[in-house]
């Protein structure tokens, strides 16, 4: 199974790439005035709005360095009645993708007190590889507001 | 780098100096996506993304590719998916009672015999018209192969251009007064480099050339 990875600080994350549509230059947001914690605006993906989430902030508490390697990895994220909607996440150092048996990945054993989004972890010679369930990376006021927001602002 | 210089590298415990080219490579290619974002990055990007029409999956399927090559002074077109390799003209070595026809002997392709046949016959091409002319093409002369799962056949080219993209909506119909040779293999009309060169159909072409060398 193939997975993206980027990084937060300096911790090293990955996403199923069946949920990834694509990834973007880390290109300029609109900002949506009074968005929650982490929310950094929303993107204009050919004509659909699409909001954006900076995971450095939701997880580090700062924002995505602006560098060449922060980059917008597009997330099908799925909604009630096996829809999908996009989502935008910027993260650091998205520059690899790597191949790993899906039974490579076990609980990590402190899930509690742990974020929602958090997954599994694999190890390698690097250390730990920890894998994001992207449907856990909103909660659901979050995503009630944020969707909502968009369809009454297109 | 020989060998023997590796295995000392290796048994004095020395990084090989390609795997430390590597390593420096990588670094450099971090350096490189490290770097700060230039002024307008984002911004350029951003109106990037917003103007762009969805690319439609249907209309990305419909991009087809194909060699375009010339016998003669007659250039045509055919699907890459047939085509096996091209290469230097070979050695071909005539066949004996099999002197007409479009069979003209057999070659040793990388060890594996191949019927060539003549191209120009089978399609009723004048193949010496550009000959006469002038010299140049007898320097791009190539031999093609091209087959299907069944079995490969070889034969020689004048010159091949290289493979062409082309939009298949972009084809135009073969004229129904077409005097070109080759005419009832011609599926379409391809415009390339502005002049119309006909796509064969390589389904009528290679069953034609199946029956030819029974």
């Amino acid at each position: 199974m193939l997975f993206l990875m980027f990084r937060l600080g300096a911790d090293r994350y990955v996403l199923d790439v069946e949920q990834v549509e694509e990834v973007l230059p880390f290109l300029e947001p609109t900002l949506l005035p009074g968005a929650p914690h982490g929310v950094a605006g929303a993107i204009n993906y050919r004509g659909q709005a699409v909001p954006l989430l900076d995971l450095s902030v939701l997880a580090l508490g700062r924002p995505s360095a602006a560098v060449i390697s922060t980059r917008v990895i597009l997330i099908r994220y799925p909604v009630e009645g096996g829809e999908t909607r996009r989502l935008g996440l910027v993260a650091e150092r998205v520059i690899e993708t790597v191949s790993r048996d899906p039974d490579d990945f076990v609980p990590s054993g402190v899930d509690a007190g742990m974020p929602p989004y958090l997954g599994p972890v694999a190890s390698d010679a690097e250390g730990v590889i920890q894998l994001v369930r992207a449907e856990a990376l909103l909660p659901v006021q979050l995503r009630e507001i944020l969707f909502r927001k968009l369809q009454a602002g297109s | 780098m020989s060998d023997t210089s590796d295995r000392k590298a290796d048994e004095a415990g020395m990084v090989h100096p390609r795997r430390r080219d590597r390593q420096a490579y990588e670094a450099i290619a971090r350096a490189l996506l490290d770097r700060p974002l230039p002024p307008e990055y984002r911004a350029e990007w951003a109106r990037h993304f917003a103007g762009e029409k969805p690319i439609d999956a249907g209309v990305e399927a419909e991009r087809a590719a194909a060699v375009i090559f010339r016998i003669g002074e007659e250039w045509l077109a055919l699907s890459t998916a047939v085509f096996k390799e091209v290469a230097e003209p070979p050695r071909i070595h005539s066949l004996p009672h099999r002197r007409t026809g479009i069979v003209r002997g057999i070659a040793n392709v990388r060890g594996e015999l191949l019927v060539c046949i003549s191209l120009a016959t089978l399609l009723g091409i004048d193949k010496n018209a550009a000959v006469e002319r002038g010299d140049r093409s007898l320097h791009f002369e190539r031999m093609v192969v091209i087959g299907r799962a069944n079995g490969r056949i070889a034969f020689c080219v004048h010159e091949v251009h290289g493979i062409h993209r082309y939009d298949s909506g972009a084809l135009t119909a073969v004229p129904g007064t077409v005097g070109q040779a080759g005419s009832s293999f011609t599926s379409a009309m391809l415009a390339w480099e502005g002049r119309s060169v006909g796509l064969l159909d390589e389904a009528r072409l290679l069953d034609a050339i199946d029956r030819n060398i029974a």
